[in-house]
């Protein structure tokens, strides 16, 4: 019982780091940015190149990898998201353009690395566990557990009281008036998809560092879960996707414990469908519509 | 724009389709349906190394006597509506003499019945599920063991040698491989008297096992029975033993490969692999297979070892049906094919067309596949 | 000569077949598309028709077009009690509802023993032959041409421009939105009928996301501001793999990642560089023609 809620909390804090990338963007731009995942997948080849090729130790390669993250989400939102910003269809239309980018990178990793499954090499991180209570718990669950919960204060503190903060929640707010009100509208969502793939990034990396386990492919079955956390979180809302993030790492985890494993994912989108029907802004999302 | 590129690429087709006749009597071509994009990329490109080393080897050594293999390799993206284009091209504008192929069963079960429909053979090397592959006509031929012919017996030697009596069963039941492998695993535990204390499945996608995994090691059970593949068998050996389970694993046929052995490192340890490939085989024709891979630079998987029996099977079945290499020369010659030395073993056709040779059962030790006997 | 077009059929006959398959599935797409709906669903009611025709046909005498009509006639059934508390959501949050409706159905098979799970049905005889593809594409197409100028058609248009007000209009968009969501159920479901019965098999596998994704994709493409756009989409990417294969060995390209990544590209392009999709091409061209005539008269 208490192993599975280790199990629960450590698998909820990667979809929470994952969707906090995924609301960010979503709030500010109201686009669904596919190619989040791709950034993810990206970020942890990135990583392992630098650790295993390079001989980084994982501690420098981590914040590298990340950084590179964060700017290849910047040239994503200018490549990608930015010719689209007028268009009357940009939802729609930005989906697919973030997509294309994902499909791009896809093939890009497939040709740098081939479609194999990598895995960190052994040592990267230690090994240690400890016992607590009858659970084993990973070290480095931990250490996952405890970078998410930083980058969640770190992201509050970020946008509650500095200056950026404030300004990336007014153009979230209404692009228009934060124009008006003489705030770089083009940097901020710069920016925000700066942080936004950052963060996607870092869990990328955390990612492979737990479950030793990079492919090509592996942001698709992150995406998915991804927008059920952010659904259920309120879209838009940073302390939602943590909660829904974990949430759903816990009820996934007792799902498989009480019913079975061929449930568990049904019962993540029966989940977000119910949230969506009884309570489509999510446990803490805006309640008021977005004026288009 | 898009017009043009269509009409040059239309020219181009039927140019080069205009050409295609005059070479016939002198090549066989073989149409290599693999797998490059996709889910089962990581299979196909093993899959065409095996079957290049092949080629190459039986036209240096021209023990076809005047008669050289091509094989054409085109990416079927693991998708049914690729792998069916692929084959009409095959068929229609390359005129091979026989497919090798398709990686997955579901694209062979879209794919093959046009090849029977036109009469051209097609040698499974990597389908593993028992129906639907074979059963389409006697075109279909077979490579690849099913889990079938190799778990009931494997299981028997790892029971006979380490006396479990209770197992917990994890299983991957979104792909066929795995699924198939389940089914046979059912019957073969319930066979050998082994009480089954908790079935959990997993998607192929799934990096995370630990909540199926704690399930089922609170049973305690003797043994961790998986059906998975190498990708995932590995990740879940790993979290098997963080969550502290000291004892037996086993598996069948995808977790004979290297990569399970490299990225599960020390968990992978001691687990017991059913397979239909022995890799630590001192037969002289497997280990010249291994060296020739090896010097490729591509580590050899039971993937490519049967895709490279596949290409001599082809060749066995031309040489037996006197040095001629039409569609139904191979496919009368398929039907003679006996005890053939191949990496795999000793290989022949049973009735069904299905694939048969000696299976084995592996361990990991010491970082590397053992024979147990 | 005619034996080289004949052996150009044979070799693209499965091709045009899923190019039929897949403008059914686009029109499915658009036909909630036209109305503003954001609706990823189809994978789902493609699946329940596939399953459903698959079936029929292995366990009954019935004729192929009592098949097709059933496999038409369930995901729309399926559709109504689903639609009426889906539609109610607004842009992105349908589309992920209607994600959700995807894997659920999809995942639902993959775990259903009497359909084989993951192996899904297999063997089944070809029942599909080209003229039937294009003639039920061409039915639809006309369907949609028919709406086009009609009360329903500009009704159609004015929820997509702002529902809110058409409903001041006195418009009963649910009941639209309603309609649209269910014909695109049965066009998913009767175009999942025809791929079964063209391939052989159905498997979960080909239920998932990323084919709901491609329908979209055929839609979004070829343009969203008639039926023809669609249409023209789901040719074009339903061959695009294709041609660069056939291009790719004119210049010695290897099969692999490079075919994935012109696909992504392509797509890019046109997202951006043609906002009305592939069908606005004509009409672009004839205008940048025209622009530079006028600049070559007043030169």
């Amino acid at each position: 019982m208490g192993q599975q809620i280790v199990n629960g909390l450590f698998l909820g804090s990667i979809y929470a780091l994952f969707a906090l990338g995924y609301t960010l963007v979503f709030g500010v731009l109201d686009i669904l940015n596919l190619a989040h995942q791709a950034v993810f997948m990206l970020c942890a080849f990135l990583a392992l190149t630098l650790v295993s090729v390079a001989h980084v130790h994982i501690l420098l390669a981590l914040p590298l990898a990340t950084a590179a993250a964060g700017l290849v989400g910047v040239v994503v939102e200018r490549a990608a998201f930015r010719p689209l910003r007028g268009r009357a269809d940009s939802n729609v239309a930005g989906l697919i353009s973030s997509l294309a980018v994902a499909t791009i990178f896809e093939s890009i990793a497939l040709g740098l690395w081939g479609p194999d499954v990598s895995r960190f090499p052994l040592g990267t991180v230690p090994e240690r566990q400890l016992h607590l209570g009858g659970a084993v718990v990973q070290e480095l669950q931990l250490v996952i557990i405890g970078i998410a919960v930083v980058m969640v204060l770190g992201l509050t503190f970020l946008l509650q009281r500095t200056r950026l903060g404030r300004q990336i929640r007014a153009v979230a707010e209404s692009g228009f008036a934060a124009r008006v009100l003489g705030i770089d509208v083009d940097r901020v969502i710069a920016l925000s998809f700066f942080i936004s793939s950052a963060l996607g990034g870092t869990a990328g990396v955390l990612f492979g560092l737990a479950f030793n386990s990079i492919s090509p492919d592996v942001g698709r079955s992150v995406e998915l879960k991804g927008l059920a956390v952010i659904i259920v979180g309120g879209m838009g809302s940073m302390p939602g996707a943590v909660i829904a993030g974990f949430g759903l790492g816990l009820v996934e985890t007792f799902t498989v414990a009480r019913f079975g494993s061929s449930y568990r994912d049904a019962v993540a989108f029966a989940v977000l469908f119910l949230v969506l029907l009884v309570r489509p802004r999510g446990l803490l999302g805006q309640a008021a519509t977005r004026i288009a | 724009m898009r017009i043009h590129v269509w009409c040059l690429s239309l020219a181009a087709v039927v140019g080069s389709g205009l050409s295609t006749g005059a070479r016939a009597a002198e090549t066989a071509k073989i149409g290599a349906a693999l797998s490059m994009t996709g889910a089962a990329a990581v299979y196909g490109a093993t899959q065409k190394a095996g079957i290049q080393l092949a080629v190459e080897e039986i036209n240096r050594s021209g023990a076809l006597k005047g008669v050289k293999l091509e094989a054409l390799v085109e990416d079927d993206g693991s998708t049914k509506e690729q792998g069916i284009n692929v084959y009409q091209r095959f068929i229609n504008r390359d005129r091979v003499s026989a497919i090798i192929g398709p990686t997955l069963s579901t694209t062979a079960t879209a794919a093959d019945p046009i090849a029977q429909a036109s009469r051209v053979p097609v040698l499974a090397i990597s389908n593993t599920s028992p129906t639907g592959i074979t059963d389409i006509g006697n075109y279909i031929w077979r490579v690849s063991l099913t889990e079938k012919q190799v778990i009931p017996g494997a299981l028997r030697r790892a029971k006979a040698k380490l006396g479990f009596q209770t197992a917990a069963v994890l299983y991957g039941n979104d792909d066929v491989f795995t699924k198939a492998g389940y089914d046979v695993m059912k019957v073969a535990l319930q066979e050998e008297g082994v009480k089954v204390l908790g079935t959990q499945t997993f998607a192929k996608t799934d990096r995370d096992y630990n909540a199926q995994l704690t399930a089922l090691l609170a049973h305690k059970p003797d043994v961790l029975m998986l059906s998975a593949l190498a990708d995932n068998g590995s990740a879940i050996v790993i979290q098997a033993r963080q969550l502290g389970y000291k004892g037996p694993i086993m598996g069948g046929n995808g977790l004979n490969s290297p990569a399970f052995v490299k990225n599960g490192g020390p968990a992978a340890e001691g687990a017991l692999v059913g397979t239909s490939w022995n890799a630590v085989s001192t037969d002289p024709v497997n280990q010249r297979f291994i060296a020739a891979m090896k010097a490729r630079g591509v580590s050899p998987d039971q993937f490519a070892a049967q895709a490279y029996t596949g290409v001599y099977v082809i060749a066995e079945a031309i040489k037996l049906a006197g040095y001629k290499a039409g569609r139904e020369d191979i496919r009368a010659g398929f039907a003679k094919v006996k005890n053939l030395d191949t990496p795999l073993g000793r290989f022949s056709f049973t009735p069904s067309r299905d694939g048969q040779h000696e299976p084995a059962l592996q361990q990991v030790k010491g970082g590397k596949f053992v024979i147990l006997q | 000569m005619i034996a080289a077009l004949q052996e150009l059929f044979l070799t693209y006959q499965s091709a045009l077949g899923f190019v039929g398959i897949n403008g059914l599935l686009a029109l499915s797409v658009y036909a909630t598309l036209s109305c503003g709906q954001l609706s990823l669903a189809n994978a789902g009611f493609m699946a329940i028709g596939a399953f459903a025709s698959a079936l029929l046909t292995q366990h009954t005498a019935l004729p192929f077009a009592a098949v097709l009509a059933v496999a038409a006639l369930l995901p729309a059934l399926v559709a109504v009690p689903l639609g009426l508390p889906v539609l109610r959501l607004r842009g992105v949050f349908l589309a992920i509802a209607t994600i959700g409706f995807g894997e659920v159905v999809r995942l639902s098979f993959v775990n259903w023993d009497y359909t084989n799970g993951a192996l899904g049905l297999v063997g089944i005889p070809q029942r599909t032959t080209l003229p039937v593809v294009y003639l039920l594409l061409a039915a639809a197409a006309f369907l949609f041409w028919r709406l086009r100028g009609s009360r329903f058609g500009y009704a159609l248009e004015a929820i997509r421009e702002d529902e809110a007000v058409a409903r001041t209009l006195g418009i009963d968009s649910t009941a639209y939105k309603l309609g649209m969501f269910v014909l695109g159920a049965g066009l998913a479901g009767l175009a999942g009928a025809l791929d079964a019965h063209l391939t052989f098999m159905v498997a979960p596998s080909g239920f998932g996301f990323g084919r709901v994704v491609e329908m979209l994709v055929y839609a979004v493409v070829g343009g969203i501001t008639s039926f023809i756009g669609p249409v023209v989409g789901a040719a074009f990417l339903t061959l695009l793999p294709e041609v660069l294969r056939a291009l790719g060995e004119l210049l010695g390209m290897e099969a692999g990642p490079l075919r994935l990544f012109l696909n992504g590209a392509i797509l890019l392009a046109v997202i951006l560089f043609l906002p009305h999709g592939l069908a606005s091409l004509p009409r672009l061209l004839r205008r940048w023609r025209e622009r530079r005539k006028g600049a070559a008269l007043a030169a």
